[in-house]
């Protein structure tokens, strides 16, 4: 245990998610807040910290948010544009319950479909003005989006290790078979072949469709709290135990130092080093999938596997849920929409207390982990039942 | 399509700290940022010298030749202007002056079948239009 207090996660919650729900980032926000508070059993008054996470050209106030659902006064609040999306929310939050900064805090990521992924949504300016800033130096060359890194790691991958496309696929199948049993949230229904994610197209060859996160409109709030509050809530608490943020010297994702060992690596070094446990006692993971290949980096990463081994690891089905490692049981954000990160805490959090429905797992886990990002910045967070 | 006439390139939009390597570009020469205080290269240009921290920095040019540290190829065109160019690609080269020292560009001039990672590469260039030239690289001999 890493910090003066301990941290539980006492409620989660989702907005509605969609494709275009016409919803404002605001209104997604406080649906999500809403339904944790509902799921914690706690009302406004009860919080007394909010941090939000959420892109700079879509931009959420900690501070409005708070206003927005009449929370009072806040003795902790933080808006956070950079790094890795939620996990930044939720260090932040942890950050703030364990030194006891706040006694309950609400964590936020909101994102909208349109120009998340980056892009021409980052140019401003018109069309004539040109693209200043770091961008300057890719997007005359075509580099706009995330995708444009990634094919670039997954190559490096390839070529350093041996690893197939097949092996990125197989991950994908894996998760399909995860998101059929998680209807209510998945946006796909049918099961997925590794012939079908094939044929899926290339974006930026060797990325394919089927590697890439759905955009959606989305907002995931979790409320985190002391261990002597959450024994009086409404649900089964779990704990946070360690957890770590992790960068590269280079900040640009297309620039960093090495591909194939990237920020997760830092950081889960880094939160192994601040715990007793060890990957085989974690039970189910959440590992980052705005593109597969950073849920493989990361299973190198946090050492499931080898590195540079994670392809065949993924191949072999250590993925599935009778595998080495369970990973993203709710069907990750290829098929429950882009959440950014926060449905690996909300689903790691319903598989330790039990109520993961039809997706519990065979080997009810004690420890999960989770974590967001890869390249330039990345964090992490490991997770206990009791 | 009509309007494909009227697209214009994605243009860079050069400040006080990046100047250099456009206007560099335009005369053909590729120049870097380099630290005149303990001499090395680094890119994108910073205002301050990671390295020593020195904000004594100004351009150097290199040679030009370098390696493919990785690459992909464009199938989806992100903005109108690339609707006609796909497939292209896209890599970061290290350039031979400095390990690490690295940068987004495309490869031309190249079968798109045979391209591989650590393939030597020289630079040459893509004129965008009036203003601007872009440094590309292309494959050395072979
Ligand atoms: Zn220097």
């Amino acid at each position: 245990m890493s910090g003066k207090q301990r941290v539980a996660i006492v409620g989660v919650g989702y907005s509605t998610v969609g494709r275009n729900t016409g919803l404002s980032l605001d209104t997604l926000t406080a649906q999500a807040s809403i339904a944790a508070m509902d799921d914690a059993g706690v009302t406004p008054r009860d919080i007394d910290g909010v941090v939000v996470h959420s892109f700079p050209h879509q931009y959420v106030s900690s501070t409005h948010t708070a206003a927005m659902l009449g929370i009072p006064d806040l003795a902790f609040y933080s808006s956070s544009v950079d790094g890795a999306a939620y996990a930044v929310a939720a260090l932040h939050g942890i950050a703030a319950v364990a030194s006891g900064s706040s006694d309950m805090c609400l964590t936020l990521r909101t994102v909208h479909r349109a120009g998340a992924a980056g892009g021409t949504a980052l140019m401003g300016g018109g069309e004539n003005a040109g693209v200043g800033g770091q961008f300057q130096f890719g997007m005359p060359y075509g580099s706009f989006t995330g995708a444009h890194f990634a094919g670039l790691y997954m190559q490096r991958h390839m070529a350093q290790y041996g690893t197939k496309e097949e092996d990125f696929g197989a991950f994908a199948v894996a998760q399909r078979e995860y998101a059929l049993r998680n209807p209510a949230e998945s946006f796909f229904h049918e099961p997925l072949t590794i012939e079908e994610y094939m044929n899926s197209r290339y974006i930026a060859k060797p990325l394919h469709l089927l590697d890439c996160d759905y955009p959606v409109d989305s907002s995931s709030a979790l409320i985190f709290t002391t261990e002597e509050r959450a024994r009086d809530l409404k649900q089964k608490a779990v704990f946070f135990d360690a957890w770590a943020m992790g960068t590269t010297a280079e900040a640009d994702f297309s620039l960093v130092e090495d591909m194939t060992h990237s920020s997760p690596f830092m950081a889960a070094r880094r939160m192994w080093s601040k715990t007793d446990l060890t990957p085989s006692d974690v039970g189910v993971a959440g590992l980052y999938d705005g593109f597969s290949f950073i849920a493989l980096q990361w299973l190198e990463a946090l050492g499931f596997c080898g590195e540079g081994e994670s392809g065949p690891f993924a191949a072999a089905g250590n993925t599935r849920a009778d595998g080495i490692i369970p990973t993203n049981t709710d069907g990750g954000a290829c098929n429950v929409g882009r959440r950014h990160g926060a449905n690996f805490f909300i689903e790691v959090t319903r598989q330790l207390r039990g109520t993961a429905g039809d997706r519990a797992l065979p080997r009810k886990p004690a420890a999960g982990v989770v974590s967001n990002a890869v390249g330039g910045f990345a964090a992490c967070a490991l997770i206990t039942a009791d | 399509m009509t309007e494909t006439a009227q697209v214009r390139p994605v243009r860079p939009a050069p400040d006080s700290l990046t100047s250099f390597f456009w206007d560099g570009a335009r005369e053909r020469r590729l120049l870097i940022q380099k630290c005149a205080s303990c001499g090395r290269f680094q890119h994108p240009p910073e205002p301050v010298c990671h390295h020593c921290l020195s904000f004594d920095l100004g351009a150097g040019e290199v040679s030009g030749r370098g390696t493919i540290y990785s690459f992909e190829i464009a199938t989806q065109a992100f903005h109108p202007w690339f609707a006609d160019k796909i497939p292209f690609v896209i890599a970061v080269v290290e350039l031979a002056e400095q390990p690490g020292l690295k940068l987004i560009t495309n490869i031309v001039e190249a079968d798109l079948a045979a391209i591989e990672i650590g393939d030597e590469v020289q630079v040459t260039w893509h004129q965008l239009d009036d203003e601007f030239t872009l440094p590309v690289f292309r494959p050395v001999g072979g």
